[in-house]
This record gives structure tokens, sequence and C-alpha cells, in this order.
């Protein structure tokens, strides 16, 4: 059995041939298996967003192969990217990026809108991940009414709502105090029961260095090195 | 006649759909020249996003075109009112020959975009994009189609002339009667029926088969076929049908159906008939798409919908183009 | 079906959105509406007007001959009838009297027309037109609803002649308040009183009216009569229905092309509305994009905003201008269409609202909206997926 995600000699270019040219990721060879915790770990601006970027079908690599959940990605358009993303992929981000306006459920079912999810299905779907969560009150509350600690869980929620078998989290922890970092691994954690692989990018002790995390990936400069 | 409110609403339409087209075919040149799906460029991210907008272009087009089909009719009827000899949109349509060329190509305009939006199914179907080159080159092939329909349509507008009463001593006379009168011969009443209901029959049993197994030679056959029932169904519903609708025996006029005296029933009837013809011929065309190029699949479920599609728009339309015949020879009328 | 329900959330969605931005929707409805009412008031009066016109016209004569000199209208000689009468299917030929009397008490006029009913093809009908009383004998009249309330209601009415000696007519009857369109501000009188009222010989006409046996044969007819009498201008039904709606629509378009200049700074303000995204908008775009939107989704979300936006704006916009003809008698235009005479003003307009006069409209204002939307719309959908990422 192949690993879920593999990477072979992946290199991104950010304005490729032009004066502001930035190649941000160099020769990536990486394989994760199925169900692993792993941790990019990384200075700021050593590539870890723009190897999360790729992980998650957000962007092609500029050369170089790129196999995700079964998919052969190398260079392939962003509308097939997309249509991956939205099976395989659950982002968590670092400031959740929630719409303030919408309501919790509102916010939580957002990726199930293209998908032709009908509005009962996605009220259940939404109800029953916020009870596993514990913000099942919240449901019809706008997110910008809601505490820092039910956010971050409305952010996982909406990560969950489509069952992706990936969960990327980049830098989930940079704005959270250390008892809601703590509270999201544990949830992590939770997650990885279920037989999620779950990806984090940080440079944050608490998450290299909390139990749940399997593996840590080091990456400076565009290039990978074991930490 | 261009100070008139529908020849204003013409002409913007046509604008319209030219800067629409026009931005397209921007696009469509950038992406011949310069489209590279192996490189990572900064050029290419972008040419990926402009082809997104040039589809987007073309069904607004494709939408406008269609307003602008109906517009057209329905101004020629409203110009009837002040061209002398004209009594209804026959009449106004043939008052130059600009008219009829003008409208024959806006229908074709509103098939073609419709058919490149069929190959623009196909093309975003496979990762590899196979007919994206086709694509791009048939775009701009459909911008003389779009010259020649604003040339004939403003043409036709210029050589409209409004009978206004002069304040000088001569009389203004129109071209004198018979400008009212009809649009081609009439054809036998009962052999034209009997053809266009067979015909009818055969289509669905065709849909019939084709619904369960695409053969390529009755794919072909019933493509061939749909084009024939359009044109025959145009020249019934003018010479025959139309009259029963209107209960007047010689007033044989295509367009006055989508009149309200009559309860727009026209707007169902064509609403019905061109789209099941455009799926019944595109259907057939989808064939042309090469098997190399990867697409059998998507290929043969656009045929099975279209196939569908067209088998139940022509139930439509048979019901309500036969509604008032049946009627009246229900009711007694000699039969 | 999943293409349909992805539609349906995607309106839902736009719905939300709009309502979130509602100040912004809100501005932009209102000022689209103003051009919508405009434009579609503008099109419900010339159409009424038209009908209207095209109403009276049916009373008219098949042909009217009027005698011409230097380009304009004179009286033309009684005696004329004579050198027709050898046209086969001429029914009949009725000199008419006709014109304005200035009532300067009221600084109105008033229509004076003389025929003789009994010479009338519809005659009879002018008989049924009459409320109370009867048609008019000798030094008799019968007068419309406004031009009654104007003399005051007395039996005996005095009018000036051009040498300002007095004319007195009995008044016999009143027409109907349901023939207003054609009688409101009418004086009806036998030919000769109207003669002497403005001081024509008796073998002078305003004009001569011509009945047809076969309505076929109208063209041929004023031909002949053309040919036969040099110096007259001939006019048929027709051709005056004809130059109504030539007129009247080339009044409708010369406006449309004057308010598509509202329209255009309209759509630049709509130009401008879409395509200034707001920080906000940006991040909104970027995370719809990142959580699985395909661009065209996005496109979709803002024609739907669009579709929404217009629609709303075009029911607002045209149930106004429809409010604004039919109970305020266009108050804002009818100036402009139209010298009416000061009497008029009651006149009820009534416009028949057809599909394909929404059409126009919708066409005229609707299209280059959703047309000049496009291209913003695009823009803000390719804001890249990543800039959710920060
Ligand atoms: N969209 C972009 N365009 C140009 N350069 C970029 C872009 N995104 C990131 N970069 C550059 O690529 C490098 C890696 O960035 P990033 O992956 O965001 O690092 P990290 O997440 O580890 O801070 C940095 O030098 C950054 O400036
Ligand atoms: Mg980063």
């Amino acid at each position: 059995m192949t690993a879920l995600i593999e990477l072979a000699n992946v290199d991104k270019t950010y304005n490729q041939g032009q004066v502001n040219e930035v190649k941000a990721l160099k020769g990536i060879n990486l394989e994760i298996e199925a169900g692993s915790v792993v941790c990019l770990q990384g200075s700021s601006g050593s590539g870890k967003s723009t190897l999360l970027s790729i992980i998650g079908c957000v962007f092609p690599p500029t050369s170089g192969r790129a196999a995700i959940a079964g998919k052969q990605l190398s260079r392939l358009p962003d509308r097939f990217l997309t249509l991956h993303r939205r099976a395989s992929i659950g982002f968590i981000f670092q400031r959740f990026n929630l719409l303030p306006e919408l309501t919790v459920q509102d916010n939580i079912t957002l990726p199930l809108m293209p998908l032709g999810v009908g509005p009962r299905e996605r009220k259940e779907r939404a109800a029953r991940l916020m009870e596993r969560l514990g913000i099942g009150h919240r449901a019809g509350f706008p997110a910008r009414q809601i505490s820092g600690g039910e956010l971050q869980r409305v952010a996982i929620a909406r990560a969950l709502i489509n069952d992706p078998p990936i969960i990327l989290a980049d830098e989930p922890t940079a704005h959270l105090d250390h008892a809601l970092s703590l509270t999201f691994m544990e949830i992590m954690r939770e997650l990885h029961r279920d037989g999620k692989t779950i990806i984090l990018t940080s440079h944050d002790q608490l998450i290299t260095g909390h139990p749940a995390v399997e593996r840590l990936i080091g990456l400076s400069d565009g290039m990978l090195h074991v930490p | 006649m261009f100070l008139n409110p529908w020849s204003v609403a013409l002409c913007l339409l046509s604008l319209v759909v030219l800067i629409l087209l026009g931005i397209a075919s921007r696009t469509a040149v950038k992406v011949l020249r310069h489209w590279n799906p192996a490189s990572d460029s900064n050029r290419q991210i972008s040419l990926e996003n402009e082809t997104w907008l040039s589809s987007t272009l073309v069904q607004y087009a494709l939408g406008f075109q269609l307003f602008s089909l109906v517009l057209f009719v329905l101004a020629a009827d409203n110009f009837s009112h002040v061209i002398s000899g004209a009594m209804c949109a026959v009449g106004s349509l043939t008052a130059n020959r600009y008219g009829m060329p003008a409208l024959w190509l806006k229908l074709a305009g509103a098939f073609l975009y419709g058919l490149w939006l069929v190959v623009h199914h196909f093309d975003i179907s496979s990762e590899r994009y196979p007919l994206l080159k086709f694509k791009y080159a048939a775009l701009l092939g459909l911008m003389p189609l779009l010259g020649a329909d604003i040339a004939c349509q403003t043409l036709y507008l210029a050589g409209l002339k409004p009978d206004i009463i002069t304040s000088c001593c001569a009389v203004v006379f129109g071209e004198g009667e018979g400008k009212g009168g009809n649009l081609m011969a009439s054809l036998p009443e009962n052999r034209t029926l009997a053809l266009f209901y067979g015909l009818a029959a055969v289509l669905a049993v065709l849909g019939h088969f084709l619904f369960r197994r695409r053969r390529p030679s009755l794919m072909w056959l019933s493509g061939g076929l749909w084009a024939v029932f359009v044109g025959l169904s145009l020249a019934a519903i003018t010479s025959v049908f139309s009259s029963y609708v209107y209960a007047m025996p010689y007033h044989h006029c295509p367009f006055c159906l989508l009149k309200p005296e009559y309860g727009y029933i026209g707007f169902l009837i064509y609403g019905a008939l061109l789209p099941a013809g455009f799926f019944g011929i595109s259907a057939a065309l989808a064939s042309l798409v090469p098997a190399a190029s990867g697409l059998s699949a998507v290929v043969d479920r656009f045929q099975r919908r279209a196939v569908l599609i067209s088998c139940l728009l022509l139930v439509v339309f048979v019901i309500s183009v036969s509604y008032h015949l049946v009627l009246y020879r229900l009711s007694g009328g000699e039969g | 079906m999943n293409g349909l329900s992805r539609q349906l959330n995607v309106i839902d969605y736009s719905l939300s959105s709009l309502w979130r931005r509602r100040f912004k929707s809100i501005s932009v409805m209102v000022v689209f509406a103003a051009v919508i009412f405009l434009l579609a008031s503008f099109q419900m009066t010339t159409k009424a007007l038209t009908q209207a016109a095209s109403r009276l016209l049916v009373m008219a004569p098949e042909i009217t001959i009027q005698k011409m000199r230097a380009g304009r209208q004179e009286p033309i000689p009684v005696a004329y009838q004579k050198q027709l009468a050898g046209i086969f299917g001429i029914r009949r030929i009725t000199p008419r009297v006709w014109g304005y009397y200035f009532n300067e008490t009221h600084a109105a006029n008033l229509t004076v027309i003389g025929v003789d009913p009994r010479l009338m093809p519809l005659g009879e009908k002018l008989a049924s037109a009459i409320d109370t009383g009867r048609l008019p004998g000798d030094h008799e009249v019968v007068l419309g609803q406004g031009a009654e309330e104007l003399l005051g209601g007395n039996r005996i009415i005095s009018l000036f002649r051009p040498d300002l000696s007095l004319k007195p007519l009995t008044v016999v009857g009143r027409f109907r308040p349901a023939t207003d369109l054609l009688t409101y501000d009418t004086l009806f009188l036998p030919p000769d009183d109207a003669r002497d009222l403005f001081l024509l010989p008796p073998e002078l006409a305003t004009d001569l009216c011509v009945t047809v046996a076969n309505p076929s044969e109208v063209d041929t007819i004023a031909k002949k009569i053309a040919a036969l009498l040099p110096g007259t201008r001939v006019l048929t039904r027709g051709q005056i229905e004809k130059t109504y709606h030539a007129v009247f629509g080339w009044r409708s378009g010369f406006a449309s092309v004057c308010l598509l200049t509202a329209l255009t700074s309209f759509i630049i303000f709509a130009w401008d509305k879409a395509s200034g995204l707001t920080p906000e908008e940006r991040r909104e775009i970027g995370i719809l994009k990142i959580v699985g939107w395909q661009t065209a989704d996005v496109i979709l979300l803002r024609f739907w905003e669009g579709v929404i936006v217009a629609l709303l704006s075009f029911v607002a916009g045209y149930t106004l201008a429809y409010v604004h003809v039919a109970f305020f008698d266009a108050g804002l235009f009818r100036p402009i269409m139209l010298g009416w005479s000061v009497l008029h003003p009651r006149l009820r307009l009534s416009p028949g609202v057809e599909l394909s006069d929404v059409l126009l409209v919708l066409c005229l204002t609707v299209v280059p909206y959703l047309a000049a939307t496009v291209v913003p719309a695009w823009r803000a959908a390719i804001i890249r997926a990543d800039s959710a990422l920060n």
C-alpha cells in the first residue's frame, strides 16, 4: 500500500521568470501515511504554508509530482484541484477565517453549498457535528458574537463537514492562549482516533512537543530536514 | 429608422453581445498563442483564470442573443404600425431585403453559441482540456457571424422608412397592399400534416432507441431528421398551424403567435421546438468529438441527456402546436 | 438534480449576502429603479397616447381631403365634390367645418365641429353618444362634458365671431361622459352655424371627408382623388395612424436615447459598486474559494446577486411607472409629449401593458446592467484561494 500523500521532487516558484521570483520550495520528497499526525516545523518564510497549500490542492507544484489521496495532481488545472480539494481536504486556519456576519451553522455548511446539498441535509449534518464539538446551542448565533474557544470549534466543524480524510491546519494556535491551544490539540487527537490524517504547521513548542504529534518535519529555506 | 425605442433596444443588445464576445475573443487569441499547461508562470495562471471569464461571457452572449431574437420579432411587429402596407411582423420583416436574413443570422448565432457551450462542457470535463485549441479557434470563428448579424440588423433598421404625412401636396403611399401577405407559398395541408406527424413519430421512436443505446449510425440519422423536422415544422407552422390559432384561414404568419391576442402560445411553441431541434442536432454533432480525446464517457452522457430532452420537448411542441387544430376539427370544423 | 440544488444554494447565499450588505444593495436598487421608472413611464406614456390616438381615429373618415396652399392648409371649396362624382367606390362625401374656439375667460381651446349628422357614416352612433337631449338642428348645439362646465351650463350660450359680434346657440344636448376622449371639449353643431361662427363663406369647408364602400380600395381611391384634385392633400386613415405611431415612436426613441445617458451613468455607478471590493469582500471570497467553491460558483453568486437586484428594481420601477401613468396621468411627462389642450388633463391614460413592452424596457435597462457586472464578477471570483491562508 502506498502512502496517502506522496511528493517527489516538488518545486514551487512564485512569479516564475520575473524579477520578483521566489523559490519557495526546492526538491521536496515527502511521504505521509494515512492516519498519521504530522507537524511541519520551520521559521517564518521557510515555506510551510506553501507546502501545505500543495498538499491541500490549493495550487499545483511548479514541477515534480504530487499525489494526494490517490490523485496525481501535478500541473492540474485549478478547476480539478478544487474538485479534489472539496472531497479530500479540510482546512483550519490561523485566524479561523470565519465570516462574522453568518451564523455558526451557515459558516459550518459553507463547503456544502456548491456541492448542491439541500438545506435540510445541511442542517442535519451541521447539527451532528456541533453536538459532538459541544457548540450545539450556538447554531443560530452570528459568528462575531461567540467566544474564542467556540470560534475554534466552529472552524474545526467546518473543516470536518464534508468528512475529508485529510485535515490541514496552518499555524492553528498562533493566536490562541495556552488553554485553548491545549484543547485544540486534544480535539486533534480525537480526530486522529477517528482515522483522520492531520498535518499541522507550527513553530510553537506546545504543538511540536505535543504527544499527539507522531512525526516532526523540519523545513528551512524551502528544503526538508530532520529536526 | 433608428430613433425608435425598439431600434435603440436592438442596437443596444447587439452592442452588448459584441462587447462580450469581443472580450472573449481577446482571451481566445491569448490562449491560442500562449497556452502552456506545463508552465507555472503568472501568464499561464492568468490565462487559466481567463478561461472562466470567456465561458461566462459566451453564456451571457447566448442569453442575450436569445433575447435579441425574440425582441427582433416583437420589434418587427411593432414596426408594422409605422410602415405602410405592413399588417404584422411579416410585412415589416420583408419591407427590405435585410429583415429575414437578419432573423436567420440571429437564429444561427443562438444555435452556434449553444453548440460552443456544449464543446466547452466537453472540454472542461477532462483534466487535459483536449478541445481547448479547437474551442478558442471556433470562438474566433463566431465573430464574423456576429458581424454579419449586426450588419444585417443595422442595414435593416436603416432601410426602414416610416410613412409620415408630409406637408407637401403630394400623397405618400406605401407600395400598396399585399405586403401583409405570406412568407411562403402555402403547402398542401393534409400532406404536410401527414409528413409532420409521421416525422415526429419517427423521431420519438428513434429517440426511444437512442436513449437506451447510442448507435452512431442511428445517431446521425436522428440528427439529420431533426434538422429536416425543424425546417418542416417552421414551414408547417407558417402555412398550416398558424391559421388555426388565428381562426383566420388566410392569415399565415409564424410571428403573430407571439402576441397576447393568442395567449402568447408562440413562446411555448418556439420555446419547445427550437431547443428540441438544438439538442436533437447537437446530440449527433457530439459524435464528431474524436475518440482520442478521452471524452467518450462525457459525450455519451451528453448524448443520452440530449436525446431525452429533445424527445420531451418534442412532445410539448407537438401538443402545443396541434392544440388549436385538434380543437377546431373536434368542434366540427370541416375535417 | 444536483445542478438545480446547487443553483438554489447559491441563490440562497446571494440573498443572504445582499442582505448583509443591505445599504450598498439598496442604494444601487434605488438608483436603478429610478432609471427604470423614467424609461418605463416614457414608454407607457407614448404607448397610451398612441392608443388614444388610434381610438380617436376609429371615428375618422377613411379619406380626408384638405386644400393646401404654400404648404399650409386652407378652406376647401365644397364644389370639389362634383369633380369626384365619377370615381367608382366612393360612398359619400361629407364637407366638414371644424376649428378651435378660444375661450378667453378660461384661456382654453374648445373644439368646434360642424357636420351634418345625416351625412355622417356613423351618424346613428353619434345619437347614441348623447347623454341627454338630441342631435342639434339649426342654431342648436350639443356640448361635451368639459365644454359644458366651461360655458357655465346655461341653456343659451353666446360665442364671439372673429369680428367680435355675438352668436347665440341653444344647447339641446350633452355627450356621455364615456365618450370624453372624443367629445370632452367639443361643441357639435350644424355646418352652417359653424361657418357662421367662423365667418366662413357657405361655399367653403375645412375639409372633405370621403367614405368608401370597400375598405381595401381606400388607397386606390385616394390616388385617384389626388390625381383629380391637384393642390390638395389626401390623407387616409391608415396613414394618419401610422404617422401618429411614427411620431410617438420617434419621440420615445429620442427619449430612450436621452435616458440612455442616465442609464450610462448608472451603469458606471453599478460597475464601480461591483468592482470596488472591500477587504472584507476579498476575504470572504478567499474563504469561499478555499473551502471548495469554484471560480464559476463565485461568478454564479455574483450573477444571481445582479439578477435579484435588477429584477427587484425592475418590478419597483415598472410598477411605479404604471401608477404614475395610469393614476397620475404621467404628470412628469405629458407637457413634453404633447401640447395637450388646457381642458384635456382630465383625459385618463390607460397604458395596456403587454409582454413585449415589458421585454423592451427590460432590454433597455437590465441587459446593460447585467452585462456591466460580468467582468467585475469575474475579477472578484478569481481571487486566489491561498489568499485565505495568509
Ligand atoms: N503568493 C506569493 N507570492 C510571492 N511570494 C510568496 C507568496 N507566498 C509566499 N511567498 C514567499 O514564499 C516563501 C515561503 O512562504 P510561506 O510558504 O508563506 O512560508 P511560511 O508559511 O513558512 O512562513 C516566502 O519567502 C514568501 O515571501
Ligand atoms: Mg505561513
